[in-house]
């Protein structure tokens, strides 16, 4: 046993004591309420996504002429891949929503203050990642509603002033939706974007390693002298039970709703309605509300605002130490996004 | 000390219990995650193995009598995949009869026979295939992709084929309205043109 040991010793040069002091960060009280698991829930979700998603490039075939097929047989014959296939759906689905979920926990906490507005930016490049991984993801099913969500896409990518025809064209590899648009799609959901977020994750935990997570104290809390607890055992339990309940959800929502084939996409079938997944309910809407070139500027602009929000929040805070502007901001800026979710899920046009 | 309400004696009985639900807890859960994650990865092994081969059944089609050299008709299989069945010639045998896919390996639009070109072809973007399915023109044709082709037999002067059955797949949905939709379709880049009513 020794002499294992000594051999990787001479071969890692590092001591279990010098990993456990660089891993075991103590980890602040408040950490111990459930709804501050929202950060490691995508980060779960997203290693399902990751695992799920190789099995199903096994069978996957990225071209108009195989797509649909292949799905259909991942779907209806291959043994589980109805279970793979809809676990990688509906984990699509709630890593979009812990996601969101996680975003309006920090910005309500206002963790993204100061020193950390980097680690806010770098969310906000993960939530775009997994918005694009997701609409990528739907398209490559190759049914109605890929088809011409990627044309609506395509278009909506069009009326961007200046570079809308370039970026619609490198988007589709040539000016209409064609053969060469599939392989595109697949390989931006499969590797490119996947690559990206890894990295960006990286970065966005080892911030939040160096920084430290913000600490909170809460009123019932107030006095107690101990206000942290270490990271092993206790949080990774916390994280293990996390991520037990969301295997046995995602099973079950797999059973009870699994993922449907649609009709096969035709290009000479518009479809009388054609809604985007639920979360571009939000987009969609906006863009029916406005005209196409100023929908997307401003569409681009409150992405932007979101962007920079940590200087903003700074700079009302200059004004009055203690401004709470932003959480009411914050409180209308959910309320219009649920009204328009809203609208949208309810109105056939 | 007087005032601790438990003895030497009852701390040590609750600290056992302690250190034996301690150990009760540890061995369960580390069960559960063994039998959670072991399935799961018995479920993905299992899904790695080859399924088995699609279930297949000869279906009525027509009987001989009622099609003339040259005449193709529509064909729609029970999981919705539409075949164009064609004669091409009249010694009464199977050789005479060709099924092909009707779903043009380019896009997936709808392809149909030509009977004064001796041709299928697809309105969407000019792809043209020969009697037997090869691509010969259009996009399909600078990419080699050819119809794929169905059984046939004949027997007692009635023809068969042979088809998947299997599918929960809603495909069957769009052969119905499709016929409308592209008769006296010139056949032109426009059918890709998105800015129709009812899409944003």
């Amino acid at each position: 046993m020794g002499t294992v040991s000594q051999w990787f010793t001479d071969r890692i040069p590092v001591s279990g004591d010098d990993l456990k002091e660089m891993t075991n960060e103590p980890v602040p009280n408040h950490l111990k309420r459930w709804w501050f698991c929202l950060g490691g829930t995508p980060a779960y979700l997203f290693v399902v996504q990751i695992f799920t998603g190789i099995l199903l490039a096994i069978y996957y075939q990225p071209s108009p002429s195989t797509a649909y097929e292949s799905v259909r047989y991942i779907t209806e014959q291959a043994s589980f891949g109805w279970y793979i296939r809809s676990v990688h759906k509906w984990a699509a689905t709630l890593m979009v929503a812990a996601v969101i979920l996680h975003q309006m926990r920090v910005y309500f906490t206002g963790a993204y203050r100061k020193p950390r507005e980097l680690n806010w930016m770098i969310g906000m490049f993960l939530l775009g990642c997994t918005l694009v991984t997701g609409f990528t993801g739907y398209s490559l099913v190759y049914e109605q509603l890929s088809y011409w969500g990627a044309t609506v896409g395509a278009n909506i990518t069009d009326s961007v002033p200046v570079v809308g025809p370039f970026l619609k064209s490198v988007m589709l590899g040539g000016d209409t939706y064609n053969q060469q648009t599939l392989s595109r799609f697949f390989i931006l959901h499969g590797a490119v974007l996947p690559t990206t977020m890894v990295l960006l994750i990286m970065t966005h935990l080892t911030l939040i390693r160096l920084q430290g997570v913000t600490e909170f104290e809460f009123e019932d809390e107030r006095g107690t002298e101990k206000k942290t607890f270490s990271f092993f055992p206790d949080h990774l339990y916390t994280e293990i039970i996390m991520g037990l309940v969301l295997m046995i959800l995602l099973s079950t929502l797999a059973c009870i709703f699994p993922a449907m084939m649609g009709a096969r996409a035709n290009p000479l079938i518009t479809p009388e309605v054609i809604k985007p997944e639920w979360y571009f309910y939000v987009t969609f809407r906006w863009l029916k509300l406005f005209s196409g070139t100023f929908a997307i500027l401003s569409m681009g602009f409150i992405v932007f605002l979101m962007f920079i929000w940590p200087f903003i929040d700074a700079l009302f805070r200059r004004k009055n130490k203690n401004s709470e502007l932003s959480v009411w901001i914050g409180i209308i800026a959910v309320l219009t996004i649920i009204g328009l979710t809203v609208w949208e899920a309810s109105v056939a046009h | 000390m007087g005032q601790d309400p438990l003895g030497d004696d009852q701390i040590e009985k609750s600290s056992e219990r302690r250190s034996f639900l301690t150990g009760a807890t540890s061995v369960a859960m580390t069960g559960g995650l063994a039998a959670g994650y072991g399935t799961f990865a018995g479920v993905a092994g299992r899904f790695l193995y080859p399924a088995h081969p699609t279930k297949t059944a000869w279906f009525f089609v027509t009987d001989l009598d009622s099609m003339k050299e040259g005449d193709s008709m529509a064909y729609t299989t029970p999981v919705g995949a539409t075949v164009t069945v064609t004669r091409q010639g009249r010694s009464g045998e199977v050789e005479d009869f060709i099924a092909l896919s009707s779903t043009c390996p380019h896009l997936g639009c709808k392809v149909h026979w030509e009977p004064q070109n001796d041709r299928f072809f697809c309105p969407c973007h000019n792809g043209i295939f020969d009697p037997t399915g090869r691509a010969t023109g259009g996009p399909p044709g600078e990419a080699g992709q050819s119809l794929p082709q169905y059984s046939l037999k004949v027997e007692n002067n009635l023809l068969f084929m042979e088809v998947p059955v299997e599918t929960i797949a809603d495909s069957g949905k769009i052969s119905t309205s499709e016929k409308t939709q592209f008769a006296g379709d010139p056949g032109h880049d426009d059918c890709l043109n998105p800015r129709k009513p009812g899409v944003a």
